[in-house]
């Protein structure tokens, strides 16, 4: 047990260490420049580290106290985490102004519909509702990133390796959260130091690979905007391109009908 | 453990396989040159589907039954159902080809016009999903149908709608080669 716990102190004091090299990367590279979010969310991560550690060395609160204390603190950092991801959602996409008048509805709606859902487990108590709410913005963070990403591919918008690696990054630590806390929580008790520690393990994991594509970052390999047409040209051009798609569909259901009708 | 927290690790699985697939190298390659206005003009092989009815009408093959010629008939028909087939696989490529252009549309999109693409998705998995159907039932054999003439109004009218488009697109087209400026409007405008 105390090896363990040695073990996820010197887990810890690493995370430190690389979110500080995270750090100067991202100032070295002028990444902060493009995703100044996303290095505030770094710092906060870092704060609460510091924070937590004080905390829980201090000993003379009352464990209610610094559990509402540690929550605040999580609370603050999935916030500026959701910033950061709305952020690089808004990098990837808002240069295509139509896709991503689309996408941020969807986005957004994704994002609702989880939170929503996960709320409506805490059947109104409380303490149920921060850890359920915290699951479900962490749960809905990568829904909303994994959905970006596919509409990226979709209509073929070039997303750069830093992008990736923040998306990669972001979802797979929000994704593992999720999983940790489910099956933990519910199921594992017993393997709480092992549970706590791969969720350590997951965030040096992600912070590894912003710190890989960061070192990477020059800020040429950022595309340039494309032009938008006017909206009277897209409108004749789109409406023409759906009067052709609705006309193929309805050459397929003539041959259902066909295929009914002869049956 | 409860379904719903069940559902949400399950959901969280899901995420992380579609994080894998959203980031693998795309197959398939875009056509920066794609000329929207070009492709759009394209022959259109919606519009033969007159001949391909035709062809599958059973009225065309039923004499063979009544002289005698059952296994002519039927050969004649699985023939027909592969051309049918192929024909099918014409009109996907031409979904194909619309989806392309849709693609080029869509980055270059204005604003106010961009809850278009969400009509256009829809009508995408429509077709998607008519296709795949049809085509498992053309593989599982056609049977004889009636109302033929039916169906044929109903393709003449389609044809005469394509005509009208493809007279719409060239309306355009040539408004835009006239008036170049038209399509700039909005250049560096956001």
């Amino acid at each position: 047990m105390v090896e363990s716990l040695q073990l996820q102190a010197a887990a810890w004091a690493l995370t430190t260490a690389l979110e500080l090299g995270l750090f100067v990367q991202l100032i070295r590279h002028r990444v902060n420049k493009d995703y100044p979010q996303f290095l505030v969310y770094l710092v906060s991560a870092f704060f609460q580290s510091l924070a937590l550690a004080a905390l829980y060395r201090t000993g003379n609160l009352d464990k209610m106290t610094v559990w509402k204390i540690a929550w605040l603190t999580q609370g603050l950092v999935v916030t500026m985490r959701a910033l950061a991801m709305v952020e690089l959602n808004r990098r990837v996409l808002s240069r295509y102004i139509g896709i991503w008048a689309l996408a941020r509805r969807l986005l957004l709606g994704v994002a609702v519909a989880v939170i929503a859902y996960d709320l409506l487990l805490s059947k109104g108590q409380w303490q149920w509702l921060i850890l359920n709410g915290v699951r479900g913005l962490e749960l809905a963070m990568a829904a909303v990133i994994v959905t970006m990403l596919l509409f990226a591919r979709y209509y073929r918008v070039p997303v750069n390796l830093l992008q990736r690696a923040l998306a990669v990054g972001l979802c797979l630590y929000s994704t593992f959260y999720v999983i940790n806390y489910s099956i933990f929580e519910r199921v594992l008790r017993q393997y709480a130091v092992l549970w706590n520690f791969l969720g350590i393990f997951a965030f040096i994991a992600s912070l590894l690979v912003w710190i890989n594509a960061a070192n990477r970052y020059a800020e040429s390999t950022e595309v340039a905007p494309l032009p938008a047409i006017s909206p009277e040209l897209y409108g004749k051009l789109s409406s023409e391109v759906n009067a052709r798609l609705l006309l193929l569909n309805r050459q397929l259901i003539q041959f259902l009908h066909v295929q009914e009708r002869g049956q | 453990m409860t379904l719903p927290v069940l559902l949400l690790l399950l959901f969280a699985l899901l995420l992380i396989a579609l994080l894998a697939w959203a980031l693998r190298p795309s197959a398939e390659q875009s056509q920066p040159a794609l000329d929207v206005f070009e492709a759009l003009r394209r022959s259109r092989h919606a519009s033969r589907i007159s001949h391909v009815m035709q062809a599958l009408q059973p009225a065309d093959t039923e004499y063979l039954r009544e002289t005698s010629q059952v296994a002519l008939m039927q050969t004649l028909r699985r023939q027909r159902r592969r051309i049918a087939l192929d024909y099918l696989n014409h009109l996907q490529k031409e979904f194909e080809m619309l989806l392309e252009v849709s693609r080029v549309l869509a980055v270059m999109s204005p604003e106010a016009l961009g809850m278009e693409e969400m009509e256009r998705w829809k009508l995408s998995l429509t077709f998607a999903t008519n296709c795949a159907f049809l085509r498992w039932k053309l593989r599982l054999g056609l049977q004889p149908f009636s109302g033929f003439n039916l169906l044929s109004n109903m393709a003449t009218d389609i044809g005469r709608q394509l005509d009208a488009a493809t007279t719409r697109i060239a309306e355009v087209a040539v408004r835009s080669s006239e008036h170049p400026g038209i399509g700039d409007a909005k250049i560096d405008g956001r």
